[in-house]
């Protein structure tokens, strides 16, 4: 499978390599927004629809992440992509400490906890003179890296983000920790059960998802050179999360990117075809959202599989087909006992 | 003497803050959902309030808090048996949450497009400034209205749901709603008129808070915020929990502005943070 899989991938590195000569500015700009916001939200669909933890408070490891990179390229004086790798581990720093104290929320009390953790940070921002307070910070060191180049390496590592949020969620649940978590998401009653630790997979689950927001949200901060709290800690930024994998398909894979693309057609054919502005452009979305809820609470992903067929992305884990063994019993077994052979008929047919 | 002002004015502000919450806490108690919309009908019961008072100028505001709650009680008993209905008995916990917020953002873009985002009060004329001296300290005749308002629209609830036959079908219905079905009740029709309560009593809230302080279609998310700490801190299930948790809140935030007059609800934030990690299950939770 892996093999059959390279071709694609090296056209997939070289259409993304040629792109910025390929498309304009713009479309440039608006493929790399959706890409960062492809990476927060499979973060989003990570800790909602796998480790049942949904956050609405997801907009503080955004703004955290900018401000960090901002922070850091400011102080440091160097461009602001060096200083990129802070951001996540600030946030995955963060998301550990809160962890501690806001996983003995659940649920409902988990989602409102974090959003008001969210607003304390950005209470605090506001009153920190240092960080620019209410008024916000710009990026001059942006001018440390050629202004041609500025563009092309924003898209290329807010794709290089986008493919690492979706291949290294679909890594990390194919491995233990993401085992776990299902098998918490299903029945955590029976999970504890058999000694999964389920304190510990929301614990991982929870730090790899603020990481994950805070890299996309500095790139994306980045992206406009200026950042202020009432844009970096705007809930708006989880509401987006919320309907992308809530349409696209909670807890799938596929789902957060299929979202990605409705809720960006969705915007380019309200605000732009149509003309409206960005408030009816969220009322829209919303009804959108909720006729999701209500008909369709998988989302429209699992629909659109029903018709593709195939496997896609999914990371069920076959059970060992039982053929091979049986064929090998079968290799085994002395010649005088048919009965063996193949399958083994059952014993009420005999 | 400033100091034991700024607590009494706390007090009673906090009492707002506890009929905010006590709304969202009825509804956690009985169906186990947060309506992530309620702070959306607190400021659109405010609206509806504001245009109230400009087709009726004649009619002081307090009387047509009657009203309001009589149309966020319809709209209650309209978006329970229209949407959340459908999805609260649905084995996935968070499906109503995510409705909610999903109605949540609809309401609140709807009303930045239809009233606009500029600030608004509820002007409630010469009570907005009247105030009463007792042993030297000066509180406003308003906050003092609306702390006797609050705590006796509570004492009418805990009446409501501890001593009456309604009261005692939405306690059965909480417990089990499933068994409730046995004896002749329809849970979903509990629920709509649950709703309806909740949002009555939030849509006051939201009334005389307008009278107080101005607000904007964005307020909402505060008014949310501030209902659900009252519920986490004052416990569940209790209404006077919820009246605690309200006052502890409103002497933090106004003691909070007192140091730092830029906070705005940073220190009644904090103070929620520092309970949650304390005491979990709320700060004044009753053994039952």
């Amino acid at each position: 499978m892996i093999r059959t899989r390279w071709p694609f991938a090296v056209l997939g590195a070289l259409v993304v390599g040629a792109a910025p000569w390929l498309i304009g500015e713009g479309a440039l700009r608006f493929v790399s927004e959706a890409m960062l916001m492809l990476a927060m939200a499979q973060m989003w669909n990570l800790l909602a629809g796998y480790a049942g933890l949904v956050s609405m408070g997801q907009q503080v490891f955004v703004g955290l992440g900018a401000y960090c990179l901002f922070f850091t390229s400011i102080s440091l004086k160097v461009a602001p992509f060096w200083v990129l790798p802070l951001s996540p581990l600030l946030c995955a720093a963060v998301a550990a400490v809160v962890a501690l104290f806001l996983f003995r929320l659940r649920e409902a009390y988990f989602a409102i906890g974090t959003w008001v953790f969210s607003e304390v940070v950005s209470l605090l921002i506001s009153k920190t003179e240092r960080l620019g307070g209410e008024r916000g910070i710009g990026l001059p060191t942006a001018r440390l890296i050629d202004a041609r180049w500025l563009e092309p390496l924003t898209f290329w590592i807010s794709a290089v983000i986008a493919v690492g949020a979706v291949a290294g969620t679909y890594a990390l649940l194919r491995s233990r920790v993401g085992l776990g978590l299902m098998t918490v998401r299903d029945n955590d009653v029976a999970a504890a059960s058999i000694g999964v630790d389920v304190w510990r997979n929301r614990f991982i689950a929870f730090v790899i998802a603020a990481a994950g927001c805070g890299l996309a949200g500095a790139v994306s901060f980045t992206a406009t050179l200026y950042v202020a709290p009432g844009f970096a800690f705007d809930p708006n930024w989880v509401v987006a999360m919320m309907f992308i994998v809530i349409i696209g398909g909670i807890g799938t894979l596929e789902g957060p990117i299929l979202g990605v693309v409705i809720y960006f057609a969705l915007r380019e054919l309200l605000t732009v075809a149509f003309g409206l502005t960005g408030g009816w452009y969220l009322v829209g979305l919303g009804i959108v959202a909720i006729a999701t809820m209500l008909f369709e609470p998988a989302g429209l992903w699992p629909l659109v599989r029903g018709r593709l067929g195939g496997d896609w992305l999914s990371v069920r884990r076959r059970p060992p087909v039982p053929a091979p063994i049986l064929a090998g019993a079968a290799g085994a077994a002395p010649a005088g006992a048919p009965s063996a052979s193949g399958y083994g008929i059952s014993r009420r047919d005999r | 003497m400033m100091w034991v002002e700024t607590i009494i004015n706390g007090v009673l502000y906090g009492g707002l803050y506890g009929l905010l919450g006590v709304g969202l806490a009825l509804i956690v108690g009985v169906m186990r959902v947060v309506n992530l919309s309620h702070g959306e009908f607190i400021v659109l019961s405010a609206f509806i309030g504001v245009s109230l008072v400009g087709a009726l100028p004649w009619v002081h505001p307090l009387v047509l808090l009657l009203p309001v709650a009589l149309i966020a009680f319809v709209l209650g008993f309209g978006l329970q048996a229209v949407l959340v209905n459908r999805v609260v008995t649905r084995p996935d916990p968070f499906a109503a949450i995510l409705l909610t917020f999903g109605v949540a953002v609809v309401m609140r873009n709807l009303m930045v497009e239809i009233f606009g985002a500029d600030p608004r009060n509820l002007p409630a004329g010469r009570l907005a400034h009247a105030s009463a001296g007792m042993f030297g300290l000066h509180v406003g005749v308003l906050p003092l209205l609306i702390l006797g308002l609050s705590v006796a629209l509570f004492t009418c609830l805990q009446l409501i749901i501890t001593r009456t036959k309604f009261g005692r079908i939405v306690r059965a219905t909480a417990d089990h709603r499933d068994i409730v079905r046995l004896m002749g009740v329809n849970p979903g029709r509990v629920y709509n008129v649950v709703m309806g309560l909740s949002l009555a009593l939030a849509s006051v809230a939201g009334m005389l808070l307008a009278i107080r302080s101005s607000f904007t279609p964005y307020s909402g998310v505060e008014r949310l915020l501030v209902a659900f700490e009252v519920v986490v801190l004052g416990g569940l299930g209790t209404f006077w929990g919820a009246m605690l948790g309200g006052i502890t809140l409103g002497v933090a935030e106004l003691v909070g502005l007192k140091f730092d007059t830029n906070a705005g609800p940073l220190y009644a934030h904090l103070l929620f943070l520092a309970g949650v990690l304390l005491r979990p299950n709320g700060l004044f939770r009753v053994r039952t």
